[in-house]
């Protein structure tokens, strides 16, 4: 494969992932209204949002400094490039080896929140600073717990490179789950609730000061800045499902180009992510928000999950 | 015959109870009782007699005679036909006291007689979950005696005591789960008497020592739980000072003896499995964490059946020393101690009851001359102190002595000299304290009263064997206990 | 049903065993706690109809019935009433940090495997991980009832650890022989019934106290 090729793949990928993000958003919405008895508003609307706030002018504190008004931008950038290193529709992954692995898709994601959280500190606002250090307090039992969930499954596998364990695994037979698979999905499960800030971690629907923990930190954005951060935010909910489909679910990934395989894994990919979807908005109305100090117990199954699917893993 | 005795003997406590929820008159309940359990010591003796001339007998394929069982069986029945005995007269008092309702006496005999059959069947049973399903079943029954005054006490006693003693004895169902795998396993995948005591010991030398292990362990911290065993004995000075008198006296004779038989079961198979070492060094130091934690609460007891029940707890390590120390002497030593500690135990906790009823309290410091106002009963709750304390000439010295003899003879220096130590600073206390109690001048308020004749009737007959045991051991029990022993030891 | 299959599915249901245990471990709800032993219960069902079908033998069959009506729907259904009746409040007061216990917890399970590991060749007749797992569930069960100062949670630890001691009992070749399994299944009934009474007494007679948190006796 040539590398032009590769980029155009990767490039095509990212822009799917970035079209689809907001979509996936409006359908949680949707899905929790009706589930709620409301209509709701439409699946759309998270595009009528961004194309809203896109025809915005910025407004800026004035204790933020300059750097202030480059963290939307790279908020985007760095939760963008994680699509490179995950395989969405093909195995291997569009950009094989070079561009990188499941360390650096996480350690991308953390430099999304570390600049977010960053910017938050940086404008000066009270809600911002305490939306930061809630952000961070959470992120400090996610991320190592993510990162023990995805190394139990690439220790399976022998690698760490996201595309090459989708496709050692689609080559196991369907029902090869071991124990620490299983372990390692409810944790993930776990964590990607935290991860795409909703209920009970998070609620995302609230700016009421005392609950929110991301919304926090989007308070002193505005306009053209908050549509990058809000737009980062939906992509970030879908590379957090495609993760785990591509962890757990590979089956339906195209090995090919060819144009009937390439559908088929367009519709598996739309099945799992809709799957997925689904449990965080049944989990989001069917559960109440955790007082934050309960935060930690429920992350703390996630966490106890994902050690133990890693050590029954080496043990 | 004898096969249909086996079943028969615990079937008969067990219809009686059921019987007896029909009647209401006290005095019938009184004779059903005492006519039940002195027939289950006719019974037990028969079993006795017949094991000892024609070696083990088995019945049904899950129930077993040998002549460890014997021990333990005639101690069962030993004791529950004396305190049922004692209970006429305690429990005529107790009603005219207003401790026992009149119309809830069916239940607590009716208990009473399921909790002895529980035990019978834990100690005839030669099915390992046999055995622990009945273990189960004298909890149950007795939970509900221990909290069958209803108070607040007796409640929180009943609830630790069942909380406490049922999840431990889910550790022996696990430990019995594991030797029953590693048994079908050595049988080459055979299930059928994979359960079976008998059969399992038959193969013993082929277990898997590693699963035994770990099997074992399971066993001692379960049933040791429910025989008393620190550091897991928290529910039993609760227990023992909650229960009504007989029912402390059945707890600490029989049940925790019991208890005791299912872990010499399991560490007959241990020793075969993985050689004595193992499971002896195991027994030790749950013997010398006994008697080493129950001293210093001996020593600052003022509630005289707390102060008995941690006395258990002290015995009953020194039973697992015994064992602990192992060999002939040691093994011998530890089963004359499950008698003797049983027999001087139940008197003890007699003499108390009746303590404890003529002075409206259970606090040592304010019983006084209790020589003065019960002659008798003063003069046996001396004799069984002294026992307790380990005194020449009563029978507990006898069997303290033995096993600190295997203990020296296995060289085990620092554990008898721990023990030794312990011993001695239990024998001041329990002095000081009985002393306290049986001398000086009674309060005015105490009652005065003649002991009732059934009540000295069951006291005097565990203090003649007390005294016997101490003295001589006759022939018929030195072959019992000689032939257990070699069981035991393989 | 192949045995390798077979193998797979226990080790399967094992974890769906350990992941209800912390569940009932990190909740801080009684409600929670009971549906999440109620589930263990469920998992131990499908253990025993996947072993019977395995192995062939019909107890199984018979014991996974017996377990998913007694433990799943009986004995949920006495906590539940007991609760109802007694309308304590909901929450879980533990005496100890959760997440302190959660830690102890993971440490419990890697020392279940880890023990398990060394063991020799009679790890073939007990199947997949059953073992460890049952070990770990015994032992978190014990944690549970240590950690926590209120009867109701005592009991779903209890009942959390007996489903461990079931699940290697299953497991071990084929399971313990029918009318012992049935006894023991009697005594957990029994004994959940006289615990019950005992609370329910409790709360009648000593002014709303909470069993477990009674402290006259001591010393």
């Amino acid at each position: 494969m040539d590398a032009t090729a590769q980029i155009g793949r990767t490039l095509a990928q990212a822009a799917l992932l970035l079209v689809l993000g907001p979509l996936v958003t409006g359908f949680i919405q949707k899905l929790k209204a009706r589930l709620q008895c409301r209509r709701g508003a439409s699946v759309l609307q998270p595009y009528r949002d961004l194309a809203k706030l896109l025809r915005k002018d910025t407004v800026q504190s004035n204790s933020a400094s300059p750097f202030f008004r480059a963290i939307p931008v790279l908020v985007l950038a760095a939760t963008l490039t994680t699509t490179a290193m995950l395989p969405v529709l093909w195995v291997p992954a569009p950009a094989a080896a070079p561009l990188g692995d499941a360390i650096l898709l996480l350690a991308l994601l953390a430099l999304a929140r570390f600049l977010l959280a960053i910017g938050a500190l940086d404008a000066g606002g009270a809600f911002g600073g305490m939306g930061a250090s809630r952000e961070m307090t959470v992120g400090l039992l996610v991320e190592p717990a993510l990162m023990m969930a995805v190394f139990s499954v690439a220790v399976a596998g022998g690698t760490t490179n996201l595309g090459e364990l989708a496709a050692r695994r689609l080559t196991l037979p369907a029902l090869a789950w071991q124990a620490p698979d299983l372990l390692a999905l409810f944790a993930v499960l776990i964590l990607a609730i935290a991860e795409t800030g909703r209920i009970p971690v998070d609620n995302p629907d609230t700016h009421l000061e005392l609950t929110m923990l991301h919304e926090g930190m989007l308070l002193e954005h505005s306009g053209r800045g908050l549509a990058c951060i809000a737009l980062a935010t939906h992509v970030k909910q879908l590379v957090i499902l495609s993760l785990v489909a591509a962890l757990f679910f590979p089956p339906g990934l195209a090995r090919g180009l060819g144009a009937g395989e390439l559908a088929l894994a367009c519709g598996a990919f739309a099945a799992k992510v809709l799957l997925l979807a689904t449990f965080l908005g049944v989990v989001e109305s069917s559960y109440a928000k955790l007082r934050l100090f309960r935060v930690p117990q429920f992350l703390g199954i996630g966490l106890v999950c994902a050690f133990l699917a890693l050590a029954l893993r080496v043990l | 015959m004898t096969s249909n005795l086996l079943w028969l003997t615990p079937l008969l406590p067990l219809v009686l109870g059921l019987t007896m929820l029909l009647v209401r008159d006290r005095r019938v309940l009184a004779a059903l009782d005492v006519g039940g359990s002195v027939a289950v010591l006719g019974l037990a003796l028969a079993i006795a007699r017949r094991v000892g001339e024609t070696g083990p007998v088995s019945a049904l394929g899950v129930l077993r005679a040998d002549d460890v069982a014997v021990v333990f069986l005639l101690l069962v029945g030993l004791l529950a036909a004396v305190v049922s005995i004692a209970t006429v007269g305690w429990m005529r008092d107790a009603v005219a006291r207003g401790e026992m309702r009149e119309d809830r006496l069916h239940y607590y005999h009716a208990l009473v007689n399921g909790f002895v059959a529980t035990m019978l069947v834990t100690v005839l049973a030669d099915n390992l979950g046999i055995l622990w399903i009945a273990m189960e079943g004298t909890t149950i029954t007795s939970a509900l005696l221990v909290g069958f005054h209803g108070d607040k006490h007796g409640l929180e006693a009943a609830w630790k005591y069942i909380i406490v003693t049922t999840i431990g004895i889910s550790f022996g169902l696990f430990g019995t789960v594991l030797v029953y795998g590693a048994a079908a396993h050595a049988q080459g995948g055979v299930f059928e008497g994979a359960m079976n005591w008998s059969s399992i010991v038959a193969v013993a030398t082929k277990l898997d020592p590693g699963i035994i292990r770990i099997g074992f362990i399971f066993v001692v911290v379960g049933y040791g739980t429910k025989a008393g065993l620190a550091p897991v004995h928290m529910w039993l000075p609760d227990a023992h000072s909650q229960a009504p008198t007989p029912v402390s006296a059945l707890l600490s004779g029989a049940l925790i003896k019991c208890a005791l038989f299912g872990i010499i079961r399991f560490h007959t198979i241990a020793s075969g499995a993985c050689g004595p070492a193992f499971s002896q060094n195991l027994l030790l130091v749950f013997g010398l964490i006994s008697v080493v934690v129950a001293t210093p609460f001996i020593l600052v007891q003022h509630d005289l059946k707390r102060l008995l029940g941690y006395h258990s707890v002290e015995h009953v390590g020194i039973i697992a020393l015994g064992l602990g120390f192992g060999g002939v002497v040691g093994t011998y030593g530890a089963l004359l101690h499950v008698i003797n500690h049983g027999v001087t135990k139940a008197l003890v906790f007699l003499v108390a009851g009746d303590a404890i009823g003529r002075y409206g309290t259970r606090d040592m410091r304010d019983m006084k001359g209790f020589l003065a106002i019960a002659p008798l009963a003063g003069t046996l709750l001396l004799m069984g102190a002294f026992s307790l304390a380990g005194t020449p000439p009563f029978s507990i010295f006898v069997s303290e002595l033995l096993v600190i003899k295997a203990g020296l003879a296995s060289g085990r220096f620092a554990s008898v000299a721990v023990f030794l130590v312990m011993v001695v600073i239990i024998f001041a206390g329990l002095v000081h304290h009985v002393g306290q109690m049986v001398f000086g001048t009674a309060p005015a308020s105490a009652d005065r009263a003649r002991e009732s004749r059934t009540q000295l009737l069951g006291m005097a007959a565990l203090a003649a064997v007390m005294v016997l045991l101490g003295l001589w051991i006759p022939l018929p029990l030195d072959r019992l206990l000689t032939h257990a022993t070699e069981i035991i030891l393989g | 049903m192949t045995a390798e299959f077979a193998t797979r599915l226990i080790d399967l249901l094992g974890a769906l065993l350990l992941f209800t245990m912390l569940v009932i471990l990190a909740s801080g709800r009684l409600f929670r706690s009971i549906y999440a032993v109620a589930a263990q219960a469920v998992f131990l069902g499908i253990a025993g109809a996947v072993l019977g079908a395995a192995t062939g033998n019909v107890d199984l069959w018979i014991i996974a019935g017996v377990t998913i009506v007694v433990k799943a729907i009986l004995l949920p259904w006495l906590l539940l009433r007991v609760v109802r009746k007694i309308q304590i409040r909901r929450e879980i007061e533990p005496v100890f940090p959760i997440n302190g216990t959660l830690v102890v917890a993971a440490g419990i399970v890697v020392l279940a495997f880890h023990l398990t590991a060394s063991l020799g060749p009679v790890r073939q007749a007990i199947t997949g991980n059953a073992l460890p797992v049952g070990i770990a569930l015994i032992l978190m069960g014990v944690l549970v009832m240590a950690t926590r100062r209120k009867a109701l949670v005592q009991m779903v630890g209890l009942f959390a650890s007996e489903n461990g001691i079931f699940f290697t009992a299953m497991a071990v070749s084929q399971g313990m022989p029918l009318i012992i399994e049935i006894g023991v299944i009697l005594d957990v009934v029994l004994g959940a019934l006289v615990m019950g009474i005992l609370v329910l007494r409790v709360r009648s007679s000593v002014n709303d106290a909470d069993i477990a948190d009674l402290e006259g006796l001591k010393g």
